[in-house]
């Protein structure tokens, strides 16, 4: 065995074994955003991180099944007149019911923390953005005839609720943090006037918070991806 | 040569697999086991390497199946819910730290015996000087 096809041989075991390494490398430091503590909590956190990935498979399960079922019915309902109506009338709900991704004309309005350095005797809590500030406009923006509103990908549905948890927003159970994207679908013209002289948020800018607001031809909102569930309804 | 040929095939190796995209991370542990068993083979042959009884076959076949038999008896471990990756894990380690000893003696005899070598070769010189004298 002649050394030079040895150290061919150890050259691309070495290879492999580095990109081997880089891999898991990445794929810990993607998955341990946090420090860990305890042994416990490492595996609590391989069980979380684990039911998550499944989770993720099952929404992409469902997100095929549906389009199946609508493929399905679509076609189904082809020569019928009244079925077809129907169907319609389905797809008009489950749009407004926010379990589908939509997509329009509208705007996108981003709300920042004031970046600017705070003076000793003002007030922190004046100069960052709160759960009420986004309640008003989104009411702003429904009175604007918005037809469907997303927070930073969260859908906004008839149940959801805006609320303050410490230094965060939670909108459908889900943390936020500022920047605030909010996208509506709507007509751009009307919408754009929630930026108008005296509005809410033009009171905000003088608070110093950055709001930047733009018309667009084409405003993609994500789907509501909780589950919709009535049990005391009837 | 060998050394050399190791280094670059790091190099390489980390530029690849900085750029790749990562597995999820089910999938980790059993990767994770499969590096030591690899990298228990790559000191190995250098080991063997340095003994000059260095055999391509048992090389390769011992760096792809002890690392697939490493991932089978993670695999079996977890479904029996025994943690036999640890075991795995210690002889790999063992033997890596086996394999590291013999290349550091390896070195540390070389290195001693070239200075007494070149000491001997001094004194010859010296001799042959004060007899030419």
């Amino acid at each position: 065995m002649n050394k030079r096809k040895i150290a061919f041989t150890l050259g691309i075991v070495c290879i492999i074994l580095t990109v081997a390494i880089c891999v898991q490398i990445n794929t810990i430091k993607n998955a341990n955003s946090t420090v860990s503590k305890g042994f416990s909590e490492d595996n609590l956190r391989d069980e979380v991180l684990k039911w998550k990935e499944k989770y993720d498979r099952i929404l992409n399960d469902l997100d095929v099944a549906e389009k199946n079922l609508t493929k399905i019915r679509e076609e189904s309902t082809k020569d019928d007149t009244t079925s077809s109506e129907t169907e319609e009338q389905i797809k008009l709900n489950n749009n407004l019911l926010g379990t589908t991704n939509l997509e329009g004309p509208g705007v996108e309005i981003v709300i920042e923390d004031d970046p600017n350095p705070i003076g000793v005797l003002e007030d922190v809590s004046d100069h960052i953005v709160h759960d009420a500030d986004l309640r008003a406009i989104v009411n702003a923006l429904k009175n604007a005839g918005a037809e469907a509103i997303s927070i930073n990908g969260q859908r906004l549905v008839n149940t959801t609720s805006i609320t303050c948890i410490g230094n965060v927003v939670k909108i459908n159970n889900e943390k936020i943090t500022s920047p605030f994207t909010i996208k509506a679908i709507g007509y751009p013209e009307s919408l754009v006037a929630v930026n108008m002289n005296g509005s809410y948020i033009d009171d905000l800018r003088d608070w110093g918070i950055q709001v930047s607001i733009k018309k667009l031809n084409k405003v993609e909102i994500p789907k509501y991806t909780g589950v919709i569930s009535a049990q005391y309804m009837k | 040569m060998i050394i050399f040929a190791i280094i670059i095939g790091c190099i390489i190796g980390a530029l690849i697999g900085s750029n790749i995209p990562t597995i999820p991370y089910t999938y980790s542990g059993y990767l994770a086991i499969a590096i030591i068993a690899a990298l228990d083979s790559v000191f190995g042959a250098i080991t063997s390497t340095l003994k000059r009884n260095f055999d391509m076959k048992i090389f390769l076949s011992g760096f792809f199946v002890n690392a697939i038999l490493a991932i089978a008896l993670t695999y079996l471990g977890q479904k029996l819910n025994v943690d036999i990756y640890l075991a795995a894990v210690v002889v790999f380690v063992g033997r890596m730290f086996n394999n590291l000893g013999t290349i550091r003696r390896y070195y540390v005899e070389k290195l001693a015996s070239n200075k007494i070598i070149a000491k001997a070769e001094a004194t010859i010189k010296q001799v042959n000087k004060e007899q030419e004298k």
